[in-house]
């Protein structure tokens, strides 16, 4: 038998396994560019000095600075107390937004602004918030719940309450985001689940807790890495409010070195800072998912 | 027997316009299996959610065993369901979907396992407690969702359509299974169907629904036999009742109906209701078994074969008289033809007569 046409030559069964692979080749080719290339980059910088000689140096400069270390402490504390909140309120509100209460739908929208701002504004927002003349204290002074000596002076407070003051701006921002991903989970599941649950003797409570948590795990784990890898990464809201070194968390400093100190061995320090806080985020979204039971492997389990 | 479950003058209106039930009264007598039967978008679901507690009524009371549980939270009025989409949850076992209402009632474990294990025998999936439902078959799950049901022991129980899922199969072997199930426990029960065999089938008595309201309740030779209505005998039975427009003329003892195919007299002692009807039209419903092929003597009117549609036991022959097509049931035995001009009259004692403005049943 003579084959004419090349195709041919290809059987059936081998174009058949080729083709998935020649349909996702465009994604590949823009992932080694812009992605794959700039991370091996920097992984190789941060082992080189200035003089492109290889070394260990940019990594020990770290680890001896102590700013370091009270960023990584910062960052834990952020990310601890920032993620709890925010998930406990956004699963409150998805909750209250899913009983589809009269005017629910404008409640959702009002709830959905924050999403909608950038950081950039976000920041703008809250630092003449919390200014001293800013609206926040004029808000309360409009209301009379202080007077003018009564002035709270929102930036001048210590460590703790600053910290604080940026997990609420956080998690003013970020609530929304959580709030959306856990509606759509909880409106996945069926109403009949619920009320099963309530015909079979559940209380409201305990088929939240036996029913509704548990159908929406895999939800929960979802919105919680997304937010957990992106908290470890705060830093724009902390800069735009307090500047630079007032609250040093990981990516601050990273962006510090790179962009503001400017030189080519804080760059060289940067890069090796990125390197660290990309492997935390590995390591602490790798440890989540093992506690959370994502990988468990579920035996023939068809939803 | 003593009453389980008593609606009284209940209705459920969901919106200005619409209204899910508009009035309901019903008596359900205990350890009886009542079937409440009707197209779709009558009001059989929410009737059942009303009694289930997941629905607030709109008006009307709910009693069950003698007491108000009108406004009474579902897990306190002691009825159980079985949903039309299983409703089995699907991050728990068998075991545990089965045992979740008698671990919240804090039963001991022993105890538990005991009943669990009793009632997966009594529905045949002992074999799969250690399952996820992902694993099960549509069949199997529907099973699950019947034990999780069953083993709460309720004072009633409640089935919204459990079988329409089912392939038409495994629905008919079900419907024998669930009447097993019903005779052993005695659980006083309502089902839901809009499949008229299926209520035929299962139900001490049915309740036939229409827009919300019931047309009839009555034990299934009651709704086929005594048709409340022409909605009810053209809803029961496959095929359902054949109708005629005819015309009533009273003359001392005899009565005549009469159309343009045929001139019916019937004897005026055994319809004594006629009497107003007297010049007037009425309507005339007769069941495809009870046309019977007779000698051209005896015939009230002659008609030629349509369809021929053949079922086994028996054949369906479908006549187009005066282009109104006519159903009859004939014994499988007999040698039919298509165009085979067949002489017809009807069982006397098997005529259903109805008003023609109201469409209820005369006699
Ligand atoms: N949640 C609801 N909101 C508004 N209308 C409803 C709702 N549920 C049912 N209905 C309406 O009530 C009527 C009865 O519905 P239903 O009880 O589900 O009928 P069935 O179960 O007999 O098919 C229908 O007209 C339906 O459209
Ligand atoms: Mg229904």
């Amino acid at each position: 038998m003579t084959m004419k046409n090349p195709q041919l030559l290809l059987s059936m069964e081998t174009r058949r396994k080729i083709m998935p692979y020649l349909l996702i080749a465009p994604v590949i080719i823009y992932y080694f560019i812009f992605w794959l290339f700039p991370v091996i980059n920097s992984v190789i910088g941060s082992f080189k000095d200035i003089e492109d000689q290889w070394t260990l140096s940019n990594y020990i400069y770290i680890f001896k600075d102590p700013v370091f270390y009270q960023s990584v402490i910062n960052t834990g504390i952020l990310v601890v107390f920032s993620v709890t909140v925010e998930f406990l309120l956004a699963f409150g509100l998805a909750l209250l937004i899913n009983i589809k209460f009269k005017g629910s739908s404008v409640f959702l929208f009002l709830a959905m602004i924050p999403m909608a701002l950038p950081a950039v504004a976000v920041g703008a927002i809250w630092t003449s918030g919390f200014a001293t003349r800013g609206w926040l204290n004029s808000f309360l002074m409009t209301f009379g719940f202080i007077d003018d000596a009564g002035k709270f002076l929102f930036l001048a407070g210590g460590k703790y309450a600053s910290m604080l003051l940026i997990i609420i701006v956080d998690a003013w921002q970020v609530i929304p985001f959580v709030m959306i991903i856990l509606l759509a989970g909880l409106q996945g599941i069926g109403n009949d689940m619920k009320e099963a649950g309530y015909i079979f003797g559940g209380s409201r409570f305990q088929v939240l807790r036996k029913i509704i948590i548990p159908m929406l795990k895999p939800t929960i784990t979802t919105a919680m890495i997304l937010r957990i890898i992106s908290a470890i990464q705060i830093w724009l809201i902390i800069v735009m409010i307090f500047g630079f070194n007032r609250i040093p968390v990981l990516l601050e400093q990273v962006v510090l070195n790179v962009d503001e100190l400017g030189s080519e061995f804080f760059l060289r320090i940067g890069m090796a800072l990125s390197v660290i806080v990309a492997l935390i985020v590995s390591l602490v979204a790798i440890l989540y998912l093992k506690v959370s039971g994502s990988f468990e492997k579920k035996d023939g389990d068809s939803e | 027997m003593a009453v389980t479950l008593e609606l009284s003058n209940i209705a459920k209106r969901y919106s200005k316009k619409v209204w899910g039930v508009k009035k309901m009264d019903l008596q359900v007598k205990n350890k009886e299996f009542i079937v409440l039967l009707g197209p779709s978008g009558c009001g059989k679901t929410t009737t059942m959610r009303m009694v289930a507690g997941l629905e607030e009524v709109t008006r009307g009371t709910i009693l069950l065993d003698g007491k108000d549980i009108t406004d009474k939270a579902p897990r306190d009025r002691g009825i159980s369901m079985v949903f039309q989409n299983y409703a089995i949850w699907p991050h728990m076992t068998v075991f545990d979907n089965i045992a979740f209402s008698l671990k919240l009632q804090k039963i001991p474990k022993k105890e538990i396992r005991l009943r669990v294990e009793d009632t997966a025998q009594m529905v045949k999936i002992q074999e799969l407690l250690e399952r996820l439902p992902g694993q099960l078959s549509g069949g199997q799950q529907q099973r699950v969702a019947l034990a999780r049901a069953l083993v709460v022991k309720p004072k009633l129980f409640l089935m919204d359509e459990p079988l329409s899922n089912l392939d038409a199969k495994l629905r008919v072997i079900m419907r024998t299974e669930l009447k097993a199930i019903h005779l052993k426990t005695g659980a006083t029960s309502i089902f839901v169907t809009h499949d008229q065999s299926e209520a035929m089938s299962m139900a001490d008595r049915i309740v036939i629904m229409k827009d919300g309201e019931i047309v009839q309740i009555g034990t299934p030779d009651d709704v086929y036999f005594r048709s409340a209505s022409v909605f009810v005998a053209g809803f029961i039975g496959t095929p359902p009742a054949n109708f005629f427009n005819v015309h009533c003329h009273i003359d001392g003892k005899d009565i005549t109906l009469t159309n343009e195919n045929f001139n019916l007299s019937i004897s005026r002692e055994r319809f004594e209701n006629l009497a107003d009807y007297e010049g007037k039209n009425i309507i005339l419903g007769i069941r495809p078994e009870d046309i019977e092929i007779v000698e051209e003597s005896e015939a009230l009117f002659s008609n030629e074969i349509m369809v021929i549609e053949p079922q086994g036991s028996h054949q369906v022959v479908a006549l187009n008289v005066s282009d109104n097509i006519v159903k009859m049931i004939v014994p499988a035995e007999t040698k039919l033809q298509y165009n085979d001009t067949l002489f017809l009259n009807f069982k006397m004692n098997r005529l259903h007569l109805f008003d023609s403005d109201t469409e209820l049943r005369i006699n």
